[in-house]
């Protein structure tokens, strides 16, 4: 009998320490609410959030949590959690910020910096704005490459020596993916109205075995994982300046698409102070330098140092890199993913 | 001593070939994961532990929840399932056989569809851990369901128990002291299984976390998805370091239950 | 007062009643609700979502597509693990507990982390291409992101799974019958096709059910790594996230849900008779 009461001892012992580590664990985890923010969309390898988010942290003591969602599962997410918001402040291709506001998930703050935004980059409530922007290039890992010859146009992709190097998001869920599919369906010589050629475009390219991940894949080039990862200029000058990565970032010979990227703060954000605070800081002289030094584009003018400019490549590349009505962009995304999926990733 | 004909031989050369496709990726990647980088050849830049700083650095809190969670979720279950156990034990008819089916179903429902149900009917709990411990707790209850009913159907614990009805215990001290003693190795084997299956669950947690509520297998996901192979590798290992001390437990106990995992 | 045989009712009551709430309110309910979702539509109650699975060609090739792909599996995945529990069971070789051990490991594996070992085997630095490029100086076989990836991932999960399923059944052979049949003169493979095989072929038909209804609903490991083909659990996480259709989303989660519980149901019953 003693036996056994030992044994019952034990096992209560063993309950009884179950529980202290969960509660003690439980109590751990929240800091306090005042110092916390989550901020969907907003991976520390892109555009330089996780150096922004550090800053802003170190400035306001709000900590941010951050979240490698992409566009599409951002606002799917703001939709799941309408009844009960998570998130205080959501990052989104332009296109889906036309999309949240729709949908109503987004509510308009007018940081201070507001007005020397373009109107057509805008929200004219303040439900969103743009803080940023970059354009669609070739980011190549030349080590990866070897002796291949780096890709200079959308042409170039087609060739044989390329097979199975490439990758680009997932068009119908990242917003830099469908930013892709757009330059190159213009670049092929067809408009937001006429796919055609894009799609003639896409399923030679597809042929070439492309990969499509979900999210932000920026280690994944700079490791040389993906050789060609074709996406944002700014996240590949930033690991080849700031890392000596062996990279090149290539703006195709027949053209490409400016990228703008907005914020909004959510519709019943937990937070909202700290919301607020961080579309003041992103918008500001401190933040957009930030941006800057990471070699995004900020959206205010005058806010990039020339040390910056003279790295990235020469304006008349740039000058290839056209803008489309966002809107429109936005108006015929689900034709296009509709499409994508139908021709594209049924094969 | 057997003649090897050729039979033989193919035989061991699938049972190689198979062997190694499973057990080898596993050391490779723990292997990796010290690596400096990892190309063509793994140790041409020497070794390194940064990879598992970046881990510690950006998902220490993943290692957090899942402990939590898979904590959680046994002891939800020890106290649900132990009493219904016992209290199914007690018969054969019909009710009961039909009941413990009844509350075994969720192991063979996918853990999508368990999760597309809760966030239609539960959405309340959505931004708590609470949450996916709900989840976990539904679909880990049935192991330990089954593996107290078996013990206790095996004990001789009805004489046991007259004995001690008898000596004039009551039914709360006949639980207490008789019963429970002797399932009490059922007991940890299941816990052990169900920390295991709670550890090592993505399906539904994938539906019902947050970035605030991050379990290891999302966080590795995230990583298989965007960081490089050095760092998967590391956190990879991490995670094993959770399971495999536990999966070593239930073999040298002698259970290897196979059902409800989902892949 | 209550008779003793009413205490005891009410005893056993209360020893389930946690359990059963717990079941009826967080699974049963939100089931019933999910079910009723997929009921759901413009002109009330309908099947056009389950309808919709089989007329709509994205649809239809994706539920076509995992059939395929679970059944591809199931076969090659039996006839492994019918090799690999025979072995384990009558061959003896030092270091065997652990050798079982370690094939088992990937029992606790998240989907996640079998499509990661793919990657290790098969991916842009993978083993397998690495050693052919240092063997032949191309390199091939980079398939992780390739549907035969996605295969060998399935396959990943499922041998160590029926394997283990299968080694009961091979300890419950009769060897007298193969000794017999050894006796009058069969060979080896006629003794294993002609006598252990009809006997497992129980264990047979009820592991390949479990391993039908596992690959059905997995989903971390299309997820990690699917690129072309589109499985139907990964399609129902596209539709629900990507196009708000939580309607045909629950009718695919029934559909899955209703294989998934049918083939578990015949592993296990077909599993206890043999």
């Amino acid at each position: 009998m003693a036996n056994k009461k030992r044994n019952l001892s034990g096992f209560m012992l063993l309950v009884g320490l179950l529980t202290v580590v969960v509660l003690f664990a439980g109590c751990e985890t929240k800091p306090a609410e005042s110092k916390q923010i989550v901020v969907y969309n907003s991976p520390p390898e892109w555009a330089n959030w996780g150096e922004m988010l550090k800053k802003f942290g170190a400035k306001t003591g709000i900590q941010a949590t951050p979240d490698n969602k992409n566009s599409g599962q951002t606002v799917t997410a703001l939709i799941a959690e309408k009844a009960k918001p998570l998130a205080d402040v959501a990052y989104l291709g332009i296109t889906f910020g036309y999309e949240a506001a729709n949908r109503d998930l987004l509510v308009g703050y007018k940081p201070s910096g507001f007005d020397e935004i373009p109107n057509e980059l805008k929200d004219p409530e303040g439900r969103w704005m743009t803080i940023h922007y970059g354009a669609i290039a070739f980011i190549v890992n030349t080590d990866a490459l070897g002796k291949t010859p780096v890709p200079k146009s959308w042409a170039d992709l087609l060739k044989p020596e390329y097979k199975g190097k490439m990758a680009f998001l997932d068009p119908t869920s990242a917003a830099v993916g469908y930013s892709v599919a757009v330059a190159a369906n213009l670049a092929m010589g067809g408009s937001l109205d006429n796919w055609e050629p894009g799609f003639k475009y896409f399923k030679r390219l597809e042929a070439q075995g492309v990969e499509h991940p979900k999210q932000t894949a920026t280690p994944r080039v700079i490791k040389g994982e993906i050789p060609i990862l074709i996406d944002a200029d700014f996240n590949g000058y930033r690991p080849k300046i700031k890392e000596n990565a062996p990279l090149q970032v290539v703006i195709p010979a027949e053209g490409s698409l400016k990228m703008p990227y907005v914020i909004g703060m959510v519709k019943g954000a937990p937070r909202p102070d700290a919301a607020k605070k961080l579309i003041d800081y992103v918008l500001s002289d401190e933040g957009q330098k930030i941006w800057a030094g990471g070699f995004v584009q900020p959206i205010r003018a005058g806010m990039v140092p020339p040390e910056v400019a003279s790295q990235m490549l020469p304006a008349s590349d740039y000058a290839r890199t056209k803008t489309v009505d966002f809107l429109k962009m936005q108006q015929v995304q689900k034709s296009f993913t509709d499409r994508w999926q139908a021709e594209i990733v049924a094969k | 001593m057997r003649r090897w004909g050729a039979g033989r031989f193919l035989v061991l050369l699938v049972v190689i070939l198979v062997s190694a496709f499973l057990i080898v990726p596993v050391f490779i990647s723990i292997i990796g994961s010290f690596s400096g980088y990892w190309g063509l050849t793994m140790f041409e830049k020497g070794l390194t532990l940064r990879w598992y700083a970046y881990v510690w650095e950006n998902y220490s809190h993943t290692i957090r929840y899942s402990v939590i969670i898979a904590a959680a979720t046994v002891m939800i279950d020890i106290l649900l399932g132990v009493p219904a156990a016992y209290a199914l034990s007690k018969g054969r008819s019909r009710w009961f056989i039909g009941l413990e089916e009844l509350l075994s179903v969720p192991v063979a429902i996918p853990g999508i569809a368990i999760a597309l149900a809760l966030i239609q009917t539960h959405n309340y709990l959505s931004g708590s851990w609470l949450f996916i411990v709900v989840g976990h707790v539904i679909f880990t209850m049935p192991l330990m369901l089954r593996a107290v009913t078996a013990a206790l159907r095996t004990a001789k614990l009805t004489a046991m128990e007259e004995a001690a009805a008898s000596l004039g215990a009551s039914r709360s001290t006949r639980l207490m002291r008789v019963v429970i003693p002797n399932v009490r190795d059922a007991i940890v084997a299941g816990s052990l299984m169900v920390l295991t299956m709670s550890l090592g669950e993505f399906n539904l947690t994938f539906f019902l976390y947050t970035p605030l509520t991050m379990t290891m297998p999302v966080g590795l996901y995230e990583s298989y998805a965007s960081l490089r192979i050095e760092i998967g590798s590391a956190y990879t290992t991490l995670f094993l370091l959770f399971t495999l001390p536990l999966m070593a437990l239930i073999q040298y106990l002698g259970s290897e239950k196979v059902e409800g995992q989902g892949f | 007062m209550i008779s003793r045989r009413m205490a005891d009712r009410l005893w056993v009551s209360g020893l389930l009643l946690p359990a059963v709430l717990t079941v009826a309110y967080y699974f049963i309910y939100p089931m019933l609700v999910l079910g009723l979702t997929s009921l759901h539509s413009e002109a009330g109650l309908s099947i056009v979502h389950y309808t919709d699975i089989l007329t709509k060609p994205r649809y239809r090739e994706s539920l076509v597509d995992t059939i395929f792909l679970s059944v591809a599996v199931t076969l090659v995945t039996l006839a492994i693990s019918t090799l690999l529990s025979m072995v384990l069971v009558r061959w003896e070789f030092p270091l065997k507990k652990l050798y079982q051990a370690l094939i088992t490991f990937p029992l606790s594996f998240p989907g996640v982390v079998v499509g990661f070992m793919i990657i290790i085997l098969f991916g842009r630095t993978g083993v397998i291409p690495n050693v052919i490029t240092q063997l032949t100086g191309k390199p091939m076989l980079q398939i992780a992101y390739t549907n035969w990836g996605l295969f060998l991932a399935y396959l990943y999960f499922s041998i160590p799974k029926v394997t283990m399923t299968m080694v009961g059944s091979v300890h419950k052979l009769d060897l007298r019958l193969e000794e017999a049949a050894r006796s009058l003169g069969a060979t080896p493979a006629v003794t294993f096709r002609r006598v252990v095989l009809p006997a497992l072929s129980p264990a047979l038909v009820s592991a390949g059910a479990l391993c039908f209804a596992t690959s059905m609903s997995a989903f971390g490991t299309a997820f990690t790594l699917a690129q072309n083909i589109s499985v139907l659990p990964v399609l129902m996480y596209t539709e629900y996230t990507l196009s708000f259709q939580i309607e045909a989303a629950s009718a695919m989660a029934i559909t899955l849900g209703v294989i998934t519980l049918l083939f578990n149901y015949a592993y296990r019953t077909i599993g206890e008779r043999g």
